[in-house]
């Protein structure tokens, strides 16, 4: 049972003729127990950098320490870990029984009596027990991906891997196993690694999430700390499901001048000071469509969801999403006036990207609930 | 509708008519290879030919025996075959496994290197290959017939091609699981080749049961002798023994036959099937 520790990690491939950095310099503690989960598009280096949690690639420069114990140069064997692949890689030839049983096998001096009872209670807890002569290929998708944790579990690890574990179940199956995994996480108490590029996943599933791009670690935080206060452009766009509305906006003192006429007066116009040009950001949720006002959109769809409706918009050739109460639904093509409230603006520097000002408006404890830290 | 299945009772006609014709034109030899094992010398040279099994095969087969000890040569024969099949199936599944699934210096030249090899006759290797052999002081040894061709360079390339197919995160899941490279190769990547591994048996088996002008070269005693030496040892100067030839050749045919029998259960396909959800 142990904590994790990178601690400027490098990954660089060797093509022959270029190199390609696949992780750069990325450090990041983990705490023991804590379900982490690695999220970014694909190839930002998320499966690389587990890859080398796992041992299964070299490191390049920096370190690896699971506990006190310094592992970067371990083969994957000596390591403690266990990885669920996201093609689960079931031992085709083997039952499920063998399938659970064959790393106990080879690695510990277990009698076949002892291995036995723990593939039958590890079999028991994901009540696959009666699938336990089954070949692999007899099985469905959710069994199989539960035989592959089970091969896993059975091992007791102190550190789990798990490489975009649900991204082969269909919709509903995957959202039970996603609470059935992070239960299953929680009474084990084994520090997770949890890799996907689904945020949905990552902020549905993570005590923490650490959200990569081009091989860089952008942000790690809490998910509602990286929803509402990201450090730049790119995570306030990757993160949040309809993607925040971005564009950009010329500064003029307090005033913000967009596209299509857009104006916005600030009321705090110090996170401006000195930019001429920022991006400004809002989430879905955070526009309202008002009576009147000297913002207008067109709108182009109407989705409704029951719940709510989606509006999708467009201002001066930019696409604007809105998320509103089922009552409010206009008619497409209608131009409608919108608002948001200052608090709930994003601001980004025109051109690094990096956040000049984020969320600050309250939320509502109804959402909030109770933090674990 | 009716023109196009008269059609398609026209196509049908003629496929079953060409395959029946085929399998015909095989079998005829093969029929008529059993057919005089089984008649004395006049009755085959009888015109026409005689196409009912006679009763003379045990007759036959003794004076072959006595002539040739031939019991004593399908023995070497299947001694042989065997060995050098299960040493070849070694070395090639590994080799191939090599290939497939690691990176080293060098690995695409050498493999190259290996399959041009190919590309030379055996007749031209027969030369060099008994200097050798004699410089070994190997010559009328069985190992001189099974070692020079135990790396076969298709069954290299055929356990490479195989391979490769294995998905790694098959092989890095064993990894994990603490298995050596070696446990991942014979636990992990040989059990699924299973169909692989049969057809390349009967490939090698078969290589070695027909290898003539090699072992007629390095084997000098008549107790070496193989099955393809030993048949022509039967065509004499003075006389062709039709009848024993036939009963041989008969004879040679059943290890091949009961071989692939064995084998043909290994060929389930999909074996493969049920490793990795697409």
């Amino acid at each position: 049972m142990s904590g994790i520790n990178i601690s400027e990690l490098d990954k660089v491939y060797d093509s022959g003729t270029e190199n390609v950095v696949a992780v750069e310099d990325l450090s990041v503690e983990i705490h023991h127990g804590e379900f982490l989960v690695l999220v970014g598009p694909s190839g930002c280096g998320k499966s690389t950098t587990l890859r080398c949690l796992a041992g299964l690639e070299d490191v390049t420069d920096g370190s690896i320490r699971f506990g006190d114990d310094d592992v970067t140069d371990r083969r994957a064997s000596e390591r403690d870990v266990a990885m669920v692949f996201q093609n689960y890689a079931l031992y085709p030839h083997m039952t499920v029984r063998g399938n659970i049983g064959f790393g106990l096998k080879l690695s510990t001096k277990l009698t076949g009596d002892e291995i036995e009872r723990k593939v039958e209670s590890v079999a028991e807890m994901l009540g696959i027990s009666e699938l336990l002569d089954e070949k692999p290929k007899a099985l469905s998708g959710g069994q199989q991906q539960r035989v592959a944790l089970g091969r896993a579990i059975v091992r007791e690890p102190s550190v789990f891997l798990m490489d975009e574990p649900l991204s082969n179940l269909d919709a509903k199956l995957r959202s039970d196993m996603r609470t059935e995994l992070q239960e299953l996480q929680a009474d084990l108490d084994v520090t997770t690694v949890y890799v996907t590029h689904d945020q949905t996943e990552a902020m549905a599933m993570g005590d923490r999430i650490a959200v990569m791009d081009g091989g860089v670690l952008q942000q790690v935080g809490a998910p509602e700390d990286v929803y509402r206060s990201p450090v730049n452009q790119f995570v306030a766009d990757f993160i949040g499901s309809p993607s925040i509305n971005l564009f950009a906006a010329d500064v003029d003192g307090a005033t913000l001048r967009g596209p299509g006429g857009f104006t916005y007066e600030l009321a705090d116009p110090e996170p401006v000071a000195g930019h001429d040009r920022v991006s400004v950001g809002v989430r879905p949720e955070d526009i309202t469509v008002v009576d009147a006002g000297q913002n207008t959109a067109d709108v182009t769809v109407v989705e409704p969801m029951g719940n709510e409706n989606f509006l999708y918009m467009e201002m001066a050739g930019h696409e604007l999403t809105a998320r509103v109460a089922p009552a409010v639904r206009p008619t497409e093509g209608t131009h409608v006036p919108f608002d948001f409230d200052e608090a709930a603006l994003y601001l980004f520097d025109g051109e690094t990207g990096d956040a000049l000002k984020t969320k600050t408006d309250t939320v509502d404890s109804a959402v909030v609930g109770t933090t674990e830290d | 509708m009716r023109e196009q299945r008269r059609k398609d009772a026209v196509w049908r006609f003629l496929t079953y008519a060409f395959v029946i014709t085929m399998v015909v034109v095989m079998m005829v030899p093969l029929y008529w290879m059993l057919v005089a094992a089984t008649l004395p010398q006049e009755q085959f040279l009888q015109f026409p030919p005689r196409l009912i099994p006679g009763t003379a095969f045990l007759d036959n087969f003794a004076a072959l025996q006595e002539r040739l000890d031939f019991v004593r040569t399908i023995r070497n024969s299947v001694l042989i075959a065997v060995v050098y099949t299960l040493l070849s199936l070694v070395l090639c599944s590994m080799a191939g496994f090599a290939f497939a699934k690691y990176e080293f210096k060098f690995k695409e030249p050498i493999f190259y290197a290996i399959l041009a090899t190919l590309v030379l006759p055996i007749q031209l290797l027969v030369i060099p290959l008994f200097l050798l052999m004699a410089q070994l002081d190997w010559t009328n040894t069985f190992r001189a017939i099974i070692l020079p061709w135990a790396a076969n360079p298709i069954g290299i390339f055929l356990m490479r091609q195989n391979m490769k197919s294995i998905p790694d995160a098959l092989l890095e899941s064993a990894r994990m699981d603490g298995a050596t490279e070696f446990q991942i190769f014979y636990r992990i990547a040989l059990p699924t080749m299973r169909s692989s591994l049969a057809a390349l048996a009967i490939i090698l088996f078969l290589f070695q049961w027909d290898l003539f002008l090699y072992p007629l070269v390095i084997l000098e005693t008549a107790d070496m002798y193989t099955i393809p030496i030993g048949l022509a040892q039967l065509t004499g100067f003075q006389r062709i023994y039709y009848d024993q030839i036939m009963v041989a050749a008969t004879l040679a045919i059943v290890p091949m036959v009961v071989l692939f029998l064995v084998l043909q259960k290994q060929f389930v396909s999909g074996i493969l099937a049920g490793s990795l959800k697409e």
